[in-house]
């Protein structure tokens, strides 16, 4: 880009622009967090309050009254057994597409082509074949049924397979080959080179895949809600439950809210050196 | 020089002892698991919805009932509220993605031509994708809110009018916009600014030199090296428009009448709401062809750029 010497009012405009650029995106969020410390009598009301006693009622009620902690243990449960099945089953067969070609890209095709599966589409179908499958012995004893974990960990693994494979074999394209040859030269099988020589290499877009596999798992609404009435229900869930007849409960909801984001906003700001390419299936190394 | 498909260490002699294990034979044992679950999972879904959608399938009236041929599909073609939630899809989808295009692009270059607090940015623009739009869009609920939002407060106070954000069926479909405009708007800009920086410099010196204009460098060099980019970044929000469904069900719940009903969430209200589990899976068949029609068309340009990598590699 050229870079020429601007004027102060061009300075001045284009500092200002970008201070309204993140007042607008951060604004939500850093209110979600205030409203979540605030007293009943400060969120009810306008105008809107930037000052007053925090408390920590709000969480209390999310936690206690709500016991909001079960859904961040369903979903933990939910999201990191999702992450590690998708993670040990992509970095395989992303290793088999970077090295091999296998299915000369056809077979990847329709793998990515799943990933366009409107999730509502597929959603009645899974909701049928759970509610059987519950009833079967196999599915009794994997917890496969409706309302119970092992249901949202298989429809979690389906709809991000895809997207791990896509962007795992983009960092096994990364490892030269030639590293592995001379690992083979010296007498290891293809499984110890494998484990000794290219896993370890792949381990920081491993870690990129298997952080954005739990952001998206952890976020997911649509199976969870249909799939689970109470049991297995995640935090996205958990949220709604926060309706009442009387309306909403806006102070309990910020705090449950915070709670239900607060580790993947972690994540990300942790992780966001990676994020341009996770976001783009590694196409764009950002 | 050859390209052959060569594992690396096909041209070594195998270990005695161990099986030699053919290269094809290795590879589709690696692929095995994660094809396993693609299959069961992803047909077994679509033929059972095939199969829904020829029959009678009013849950409501107890199981599935007799083979009624192609009757579920002339009576879906035929309901104006499946084009109607067709076109509300369509109006949603062509507004946000546009927005958050231009949006993202202007910001992108906004934040490529700042010389400081470009750090500090991106990381809040990094927020919002990191939130479940079921969370955060039912606090949005809360921002819209007539009495005690924030944003007619603000609107108040400059003495502009205050709208009915979500109770109004003019706009409500707006406001969801906004709100996925808040959402994904850091996703196109985050991609389009690591895609201006990982611009070639050498034409934009040449550029300079030769006393090119801003705008000429821009049509000229700028937006057609950004274009891979660009349509990639175009190519995902487009189809996560058209599946949009969390924003919905927790901000408007396809309100206020059917304002902001989308075919995903016409799709939900008639399977899971009215129990016509037939009408609700010949749509998701009729979902499912227009998607694997659109991915032929977008996905083909990606998976050649993979190919290509691949042979380099």
């Amino acid at each position: 880009m050229l870079r020429r010497k601007s004027s102060w009012p061009v300075e001045v405009l284009r500092y200002g622009t970008i201070l309204l650029v993140i007042l607008f995106f951060f604004f939500p969020i850093f209110w979600m967090v205030l409203t979540s410390f605030k007293p009943e009598s400060a969120i009810m009301v306008s105008p809107p309050q930037f000052f007053f006693t925090p408390t920590l009622d709000n969480y209390a009620h999310a936690l206690v009254d709500k016991n909001f902690l079960f859904y961040v243990k369903n979903t933990l449960i939910i999201s990191v057994i999702s992450t590690l099945i998708v993670v040990a089953f992509g970095s395989l067969a992303a290793y088999s597409f970077a090295r091999f070609n296998v299915g000369d890209g056809h077979i990847l095709f329709f793998i990515l082509s799943t990933k366009m599966m409107p999730a509502i589409a597929v959603i009645l179908p899974y909701f049928l074949i759970f509610r059987d499958l519950g009833k079967t012995a196999i599915g009794k004893s994997l917890h496969l049924g409706l309302d119970q974990h092992g249901a949202l960990i298989v429809s979690y693994v389906m709809f991000n397979l895809p997207f791990a494979i896509w962007l795992l074999v983009s960092f096994f394209q990364d490892i030269p080959r030639e590293l592995e040859h001379s690992a083979r030269l010296d007498g290891l099988s293809r499984l110890q080179v494998l484990r000794k020589v290219t896993f370890p290499l792949a381990a920081p877009g491993i870690a990129v895949t298997a952080v954005f596999t739990l952001i998206f798992c952890w976020n997911e609404f649509l199976f969870a809600y249909i799939l689970t009435r109470k049991a297995a229900s995640t935090v996205t869930v958990g949220v709604e439950s926060f309706f009442t007849l009387q309306g909403i409960l806006w102070g309990p909801v910020a705090a449950a809210a915070t709670i239900a984001v607060a580790p993947m906003l972690v994540f990300v700001l942790v992780m966001q050196r990676y994020m341009v390419r996770g976001l783009t299936f590694g196409a764009v190394r950002g | 020089m050859t390209t052959t498909w060569e594992s690396p260490g096909s041209d070594v002699v195998p270990k005695p002892g161990r099986a030699g294990m053919s290269d094809r034979m290795f590879s589709i044992l690696l692929i095995a698991p994660a094809m396993l679950v693609t299959l069961v999972f992803a047909i077994l879904p679509l033929v059972q919805a095939l199969d829904v959608s020829f029959r009678m399938g009013d849950l409501s009236r107890g199981k599935l009932g007799d083979y009624v041929g192609l009757e579920n599909y002339r009576v879906v073609f035929a309901d104006p509220a499946f084009w109607s939630a067709g076109l509300t899809t369509l109006k949603f989808t062509i507004v946000a993605v546009g927005l958050q295009m231009i949006l993202g692009v202007g910001i992108a270059f906004l934040l490529h031509s700042a010389t400081f607090g470009k750090g500090l940015t991106r990381s809040l623009l990094i927020l919002p994708l990191a939130t479940s739009a079921a969370v955060t869009g039912l606090f949005w609920r809360y921002l819209y809110d007539t009495q005690f939002g924030v944003i007619n407060w603000v609107l108040g106070s400059f003495g502009l009018p205050e709208p009915n954000w979500l109770g109004d069926y003019t706009i409500a479909l707006w406001s969801v916009v906004l709100f996925d405009i808040w959402q994904w708007t850091p996703f196109v800009a985050l991609i389009a600014l690591a895609g201006l920086q990982a611009l070639p410099k050498e034409p934009f010196e040449a550029a300079e030199l030769d006393g090119a204009s801003r705008w000429r460098v821009l049509t000229t060099l700028t937006f057609p090296l950004l274009k891979p980019v660009l349509f990639l970044v175009l190519v995902l929000r487009t189809i996560d428009c058209v599946r949009l469904y969390d924003a919905v069900a927790v901000l408007t719940r396809g309100g206020p009448g059917t304002a902001t009903e989308t075919m995903t969430f016409y799709l939900y209200r008639t399977g899971l709401k009215l129990f016509r589990m037939d009408y609700a899976s010949t749509m998701a068949v009729f979902f499912l062809y227009v998607m694997l029609v659109a991915a032929v068309f977008a996905l083909t340009p990606l998976l050649k750029q993979f190919t290509d990598r691949a042979k380099e590699s």
